[in-house]
């Protein structure tokens, strides 16, 4: 478990009571710097009260909450399209020299393309077009529902920020597969379809695991710079624009904060994830 | 029952862009089915070549191996050099691996794995991940892995080369008791003298690359092999005088 130690042990992101002293100084200087209400920036107290109630309305856009739902859904779809279409184009280019020489020069050619680059091109493309219309849920019941807010557009640049890093990951953790293992299940008279299942996905399957956590961080990257620009009017990024438009400076402070925490959970949360199949490989012998 | 094996003028070349490595034979051999041959060779000879062949991981340059009593290949079981256990694995669901490729559900081939587990002296860490096992337990998991379906053909590619005198003593014993229950046709690959007659009905030797049968022995040392008695130790220095003239003469 000589891995494990070093992991778990200092300086490897564990969280010590240390580390709060720094933000805390920052949130007094903060305190300081705006008493008295005629600063430009918003008090801690003013951003507090936003943050306090999530469930209001804030400037007829919603309230925090829906934002932040409609922001994490987007995420969600984009996330799911990349990762249907990626990992098996991954899993293809990975096992199939064809198909990687095929493909190899139009993804490293799209990859360092910026999704919000085609952010213009998505919205003419996909018009206003949502997963509403895209279901044929037309009638009017679902004209306040979640699926209202996800349009082709987004979901399409989100795919883009994705579906790289996921082909690439997973190619590389089928290339990485050992010739050896795949011989053990050839010897014992293993067809394709039990190899695949249970030789070539587990063996690569940390790679393709640490391909979906940078898909994750970049798509939380991009959608909130999308919502910033033209093509939606909600989402927490949108959110922040706007409150910066009408001068509710306490609401832009609250967005920020708010971008951070589901950015750092979502970083969190995918690290464990990722951390015991990570684990099992470096210690294989 | 086991399946023979008919080896006829085997060879193997590698051919990299420029040069070409003559790695094996043309190599000759006849194996009775149900024997224990144990293959004797100094290393670079072409022995994991050869087992290669045989189990049809890798296709001669030129010559042929068929099979007798069946006439196909049949079930092989193959341990290899390196063991190749799947890390993501519990020593259990390796050795299950076999009989899970086969189409045995998972209940029917833990418990079948379980129970080979237990013959190598396994029991108890049936749940272990490779990497919580010692070498000697990995190398016996690979031995378990390599008989649980019982092959027709078991081949072992030095198995207990990576242990201590004693364990790979006693991991030798244990196979010729496990040896004994199988049916299968076995070839056991070695580069150590002591352990070829120890364990071998026959032996083959194996001159330096490219590897041909130098000489070939059927062993007809009487009940319980000890490494003491008088017989055993001349076939040793037989054996041993053979390698030292034929096999890597100064
Ligand atoms: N895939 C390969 N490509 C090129 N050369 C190879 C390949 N496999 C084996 N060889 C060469 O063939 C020769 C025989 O190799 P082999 O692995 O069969 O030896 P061995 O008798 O098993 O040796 P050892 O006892 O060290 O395991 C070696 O010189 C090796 O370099
Ligand atoms: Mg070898």
């Amino acid at each position: 478990m000589f891995t494990g130690r070093v992991r778990k042990g200092e300086g490897s992101g564990v969280f010590s009571p240390e580390g709060l002293i720094i933000p805390a100084l920052m949130v007094a200087f903060w305190y300081m710097a705006t008493r008295g209400g005629t600063a430009l920036l918003p008090s801690p107290e003013q951003v507090l009260r936003v943050l306090a109630s999530p469930g209001d309305d804030i400037a007829s856009c919603g309230s925090l909450l829906w934002n932040i739902f409609v922001s994490l859904a987007r995420v969600v779809v984009g996330l799911l399209a990349g990762i249907l279409i990626g990992t098996p184009v991954g899993f293809l280019m990975g096992a199939h020299r064809f198909s990687r020489r095929l493909l190899f020069l139009i993804t490293e050619m799209a990859r360092p393309l910026s999704p919000l680059a085609l952010l213009p091109f998505s919205i003419i493309v996909f018009r206003d077009t949502t997963l509403t219309k895209l279901l044929g849920l037309t009638q009017l019941r679902y004209s306040r529902h979640l699926f209202n807010e996800i349009q082709l557009g987004m979901v399409f640049i989100l795919l883009w920020g994705a579906v790289f890093p996921i082909i690439l990951d997973t190619m590389h953790g089928v290339r990485g597969i050992r010739k050896r293992h795949l011989e053990v299940a050839r010897v014992s008279g293993a067809g394709r379809w039990f190899t695949f299942l249970h030789v070539m996905i587990p063996a690569s399957l940390p790679d393709i695991l640490s391909g979906y956590r940078m898909a994750v961080g970049r798509c939380w990257m991009v959608i909130i710079a999308a919502e910033m620009l033209p093509g939606t009017n909600s989402g927490i990024g949108y959110l922040l624009r706007y409150s910066y438009q009408i001068s509710r400076y306490d609401v832009m402070a609250a967005c920020v904060i708010v971008i951070a925490l589901v950015g750092a959970l979502f970083a969190k949360g995918l690290a464990d994830m990722g951390e015991a199949r990570l684990l099992l490989r470096a210690e294989e012998r | 029952m086991g399946a023979g094996m008919v080896i006829r003028g085997v060879e193997k070349h590698f051919r990299e862009k420029e040069s070409e490595l003559h790695a094996l034979g043309p190599f000759s051999l006849t194996v009775q089915p149900g024997e224990f041959l144990c293959l004797l060779g100094p290393t670079g000879c072409g022995k994991t070549t050869l087992l290669r062949i045989l189990a049809g991981l890798e296709t001669p340059s030129s010559g042929s191996v068929s099979f007798t009593g069946s006439g196909s290949r049949g079930r092989i079981g193959y341990v290899f050099q390196e063991g190749a256990l799947f890390p993501w694995l519990t020593a259990r669901d390796n050795v299950a691996f076999p009989l899970r490729a086969e189409g045995a559900s998972w209940g029917e081939a833990r418990a079948r794995a379980e129970a080979v587990l237990s013959d190598v002296g396994l029991s108890g860490f049936e749940g272990s991940f490779p990497h919580q096992l010692s070498g000697g337990m990995r190398q016996r998991v690979a031995l378990a892995r390599g008989m649980v379906s019982n092959p027709d053909i078991l081949l072992l590619d030095e198995p207990f080369s990576s242990l201590d005198t004693r364990m790979s003593h006693l991991l030798q014993e244990k196979m010729r008791e496990l040896a004994g229950g199988l049916s299968a046709t076995v070839v056991f690959v070695t580069h150590n003298i002591e352990e070829a007659v120890f364990l071998g009905h026959r032996i083959c030797v194996m001159g330096p690359r490219p590897g041909r049968i130098v000489r070939d022995e059927t062993i007809s040392l009487k009940g319980e092999r000890n490494r003491l008695s008088a017989e055993f130790t001349e076939l040793l220095l037989s054996f041993r005088r053979t390698f030292e003239e034929q096999v890597a003469p100064v």
